[in-house]
């Protein structure tokens, strides 16, 4: 058994070194850069340079906001529509069901630099389809790259139509894993299918939702193309700028190496923080 | 209570019928037993009578009342499913009265049939689990529980002990016995087990591919099968089936001699007209019905194979000397050491080379 084991590993080696360098050693490493302060030549320790900053720092509570407003908006708006994407998907009444199915999963696989160009010419003033529609329904024309409400709820758009399709594929899988004849016993028990719903489908579909809305939050917390790409890097003037983006704006731009390595660890410790939250919230009862 | 009718009742998934044309009639407070092997429709059938499978063609009734666009919940039935279909986020006591609350029946009469229903499965005190934290059999109990609630016209069971070991499930059968006394309910069961609807049922509907091929009381169906597959489907261990031929007729019926044994002729009194001499016809033999040498119409000598010792009876895996397998049934005690052993056939059925019961 010991030498397969040690086979077995021996085989591993050249992805566990690739493993080691590229991803333990950078989360080790920014962990220790965050305690130094880099704008000066050489490096040198020092704990409260970087971490004291961030408290103090109004454009990281700026985008500490930004991030947490889409959070809390996004997220649950996208995993509602999830639902309702999934159970119209997994009617028996839908047809060409294959072809929803790769409809709603696409976004995912669209380039993200390709869907950014895309919705910044839907929503463009001048010539965007999306104003052009809401003038042609009596609607007043947004300009929704100038004004940080507008641009707030771009982001959310955009970022709700690519991931919405994805999280209704997996809510479907968890329908799916749902015995049928649980559904027969309360249809045969003049339970209606709103009811069977709420009661039966929502409940048993708990964990899947959980599991859905950790991963939104995960990726809302790390946040970055939408806002680089769609509202140009933030704007305007950092009315979008997400935690991602400080931390891109302080440590690729700024070359603030310190600095921006204090965020991403302050983002992840956020991430871990909330996710630990809603687990607690949404624990099963003994 | 009620009586179900079903008259020509078909089923076809797309252009496959997999029920031609079925007539049951089920008598109010009866307990009657769908059997067959996987894939005769019994479970169709009995989707059918709950109303969660359309019906194709005929006529079902319930009460006297056809029921064939009627919603499953107006149909005045429970079902309990093979695989318990209990909710899993709820509580046994939740289990029970979901149905009831969610369609706002009065909170005191909710309790009372949950607590009747517990008392008369004896869960009462596992009404506060999940069923994640129940046995097998408790699981089925409660599931049981849950069509007690609704008091409906009818119950039926879909091969509800299926999922269970051996030992509980002659457990639940006597439980289920129980319960049809207690209740006085018609209840309608479907399994692929002839032990369990030979012990349950006062009559047994057999299906094959569809068809039903008999419909008649438990002794009925053992002594009096109209064919070869029912003589074989009821009885353990099944029914022996040797090939032999007509050699002629004389006063006391028909003599047919056995393949391979010119010895061995049995003669059956035969009402109906007897096919020629020389036609190829099955003689059955229900492995009990074989006697100790001289006692029956003829002898036949046979090869044992194994022998299965059960305690009081002992079961003798044999070959006659055409290479046909056949299964005796004997006392222990009677169990001889030799390779060979020469039985009488005491008893006998006749079938034509269709499987039809030649009587």
């Amino acid at each position: 058994m010991r030498n397969r084991n040690a086979t077995a590993y021996r085989f591993l080696t050249p992805y566990l070194l690739i493993f080691a360098i590229f991803w333990v050693w950078p989360i080790i490493s920014s962990f220790l850069i965050s305690f130094q302060a880099t704008r000066t030549v050489p490096w040198r320790f020092a704990p409260g340079f970087n971490w004291g900053r961030l408290i103090g720092d109004p454009a990281f509570f700026n985008a500490l906001k930004n991030t947490l407003l889409i959070l809390v908006i996004q997220v649950p708006v996208m995993i509602a529509l999830a639902m309702v994407m999934a159970v119209l998907l997994n009617s028996p009444l839908l047809k060409a069901r294959g072809l929803y199915r790769f409809a709603f999963f696409a976004p995912v696989v669209v380039g993200e630099v390709a869907y950014s160009a895309v919705f910044r010419l839907m929503f463009s003033l001048d010539f965007g389809v999306v104003d052009k529609l809401l003038n042609s329904i009596g609607l007043p024309k947004v300009d929704w790259f100038s004004n940080v409400t507008p641009a707030m709820a771009l982001i959310m758009i955009a970022v709700t139509w690519r991931w919405a399709g994805y999280n209704a594929i997996i809510l479907l899988a968890g329908m799916q894993s749902i015995p049928e004849d649980v559904y027969e016993a309360a249809t045969l028990d003049r339970v209606s299918k709103l009811k069977q719903f709420f009661y039966i489908t929502l409940p048993l579909l708990k964990p899947v939702i959980v599991f859905c809305a950790v991963l939104s939050i995960i990726g809302t917390m790390q946040l970055f193309t939408e806002p680089f790409l769609i509202t140009e890097r933030g704007g305007p003037g950092g009315g979008t700028e997400t935690l991602g983006l400080l931390l891109y704006r302080q440590g690729f731009r700024s070359l603030n190496f310190g600095y921006a390595s204090a965020v991403a660890y302050t983002m992840a410790a956020l991430a871990i923080a909330i996710t630990l939250v809603q687990l607690w919230l949404t624990r099963e009862p003994k | 209570m009620a009586t179900v009718t079903l008259t020509n009742v078909a089923k076809r998934f797309g252009a496959f019928e997999v029920v031609h044309g079925a007539n049951i009639d089920i008598a109010d407070g009866e307990f009657v037993v769908f059997v067959g092997p996987s894939g005769c429709g019994k479970s169709t059938l009995l989707r059918m009578i709950a109303g969660l499978e359309d019906i194709s063609g005929g006529k079902i009734a319930i009460g006297g009342k056809v029921v064939n666009d009627i919603e499953p919940a107006d149909r005045g039935i429970a079902m309990v499913f093979q695989s318990y279909a209990l909710y899993p986020h709820m509580s046994v006591e939740q289990n029970l009265s979901f149905g009831l609350r969610m369609t706002g029946n009065p909170k005191a009469d909710t309790d009372r049939r949950v607590k009747r229903a517990a008392e008369i499965l004896r869960i009462s005190e596992l009404m506060d689990r999940r069923p994640k934290k129940l046995s097998g059999g408790q699981r089925q109990r409660v599931a049981i529980g849950r069509a007690i609630v609704r008091e409906p016209q009818v119950f039926l069971f879909d091969e509800p002990l299926s999922n269970l070991d051996a030992e509980l499930r002659v457990q639940m059968r006597v439980e289920i016995s129980r319960l049809h006394k207690e209740l006085g309910a018609t209840m309608v069961y479907v399994t692929h087990d002839q032990t369990e609807a030979m012990t349950l049922a006062d009559r047994i509907v057999v299906l094959r591919g569809g068809h039903v091929e008999q419909i008649g009381r438990p002794l009925d169906l053992y002594d009096n099968p109209d064919n070869m597959f029912v003589a074989g489907f009821v009885g353990s261990p099944k029914m022996n089936f040797i090939k032999a031929h007509i050699v002629g007729r004389d006063a006391r019926g028909v003599v047919v001699e056995l393949a391979g044994e010119e010895k061995t002729r049995i003669t059956q009194p035969l009402a109906e007209t007897a096919p020629e001499p020389g036609s190829k016809v099955i003689v059955g033999v229900r492995p009990e019905h074989f006697g100790g040498a001289g006692e029956g119409d003829a002898d036949l000598t046979v090869a044992i194979d194994v022998v299965e010792h059960l305690g009081g009876t002992s079961f003798l895996y044999a070959r006659t000397a055409n290479g046909e397998d056949v299964v005796i049934q004997r006392d222990a005690a009677k169990v001889p050491d030799t390779s060979e052993i020469t039985v009488s056939i005491r008893k006998s059925y006749l079938f034509d080379e269709k499987g039809l019961r030649l009587r």
